[in-house]
């Protein structure tokens, strides 16, 4: 352990021993304690940091910024940002309550379309007007153009 | 009732603006203080303060509690302030309005003394990122460890900062350190 390292350590800790780490606290203290100069650059940094501490934390009167702040602040506030991990609990807290006639109007629907089709009311159709319904249908779909079969209209 | 930062975050987080308003003038004044000490401006740092506690309101529902609301805060802080510093804008003259001077004003000086103030002008001459580590380490009285979470660095690139600042202060405030 050196000067320079002594140096070095307390410009990196300051020369408060409590705030030095641990490990290599013991080799610190040893070397300002039997060392002059070790000593000298201690009471040097010591010097340094009560200046600095004091230079650091002159003290401006901000009271009237603060007001000015708050009264700011006071005024409507931006909507906030939502963590998308909430989605699922908004989607979720949805309110039906204003819309519940419109809801159960719905449900009976659909409740009636599952009671037409399983009772089978739907397939009572006219067997007559169903295949002339086939076959104009196929008629469509599979008679070629006239124009297209190289045929005069 | 638990009225810690954290607890009040939480309420914040719903939408409660009252504990929002209680939030922000506990740790107003402290971060208006060093907002100054790093822009050594008035006029900016109450800008960048502003700033940072309307993001806590925005950022509240988002924000968890994985370090202390007064650290997630300073480093909100530094940041914008860092940000400042590096965009420092030219602005057309017409629309500068007031210069504003960068040295304390009188209340400060009659508060500091002329030793303080030369302290305080040397601190503020340094590069920005030197300057902050400065500041929060012998201003706020932060370990080099929480110094190097605000500034989402490592520790020893905050003990580089402190060695240099330390050897640009030594520098420029030379027998001002030895009347002690």
């Amino acid at each position: 352990m050196s000067n320079a390292w002594i140096q070095a350590f307390l410009d990196r800790h300051g020369a408060d021993p409590a705030r030095w780490p641990g490990r290599e606290r013991p080799a610190a203290e040893r070397l300002i304690t039997g060392d002059r100069t070790a000593r000298a650059a201690f009471e040097a940094a010591r010097r340094l940091d009560a200046t600095l501490t004091r230079g650091a934390r002159i003290a401006a009167d901000n009271s009237a910024a603060v007001e000015r702040i708050m009264a700011k602040l006071s005024g409507p506030l931006p909507p906030q940002r939502m963590p998308l991990w909430r989605l699922p609990a908004v989607l979720l807290d949805w309110q039906f309550a204003p819309a519940w006639p419109r809801m159960a109007a719905l449900a009976c629907c659909a409740v009636l379309g599952f009671a037409i089709g399983l009772s089978g009311v739907d397939r009572h159709i006219d067997g007559q007007s169903l295949t002339a319904q086939q076959m104009d249908l196929a008629s469509a779909v599979f008679e070629p153009e006239p124009l297209l079969a190289g045929r005069r209209p | 009732m638990d009225d810690s930062d954290e607890a009040l975050m939480a309420l914040v987080a719903k939408g409660d603006q009252a504990a929002y308003r209680k939030l922000a003038g506990r740790h107003l004044p402290a971060m208006l203080g060093l907002a100054r000490r790093i822009l050594g401006n008035a006029a900016d740092a109450e800008e960048v303060v502003q700033e940072a506690m309307l993001r806590v309101w925005t950022h509240a529902p988002r924000w968890r509690p994985l370090a202390r609301f007064r650290t997630w805060l300073t480093r909100v802080v530094v940041n914008l302030c860092l940000d400042r510093k590096r965009r420092a804008p030219w602005v057309a003259l017409e629309a500068a309005g007031e210069i504003v001077d960068p040295t304390p004003g009188a209340t400060e000086i009659s508060e500091a003394g002329e030793r303080e103030r030369l302290v305080a002008s040397a601190i503020e001459g340094l590069p920005a990122r030197q300057r902050t580590a400065i500041v929060l380490t012998y201003g706020e009285g932060l370990s080099n460890v929480q110094v190097a979470e605000i500034l989402g660095t490592t520790v020893s690139a905050v003990e580089t900062l402190l060695v240099r600042g330390k050897q640009n202060l030594r520098r420029a405030l030379g027998a001002l350190i030895d009347e002690d």
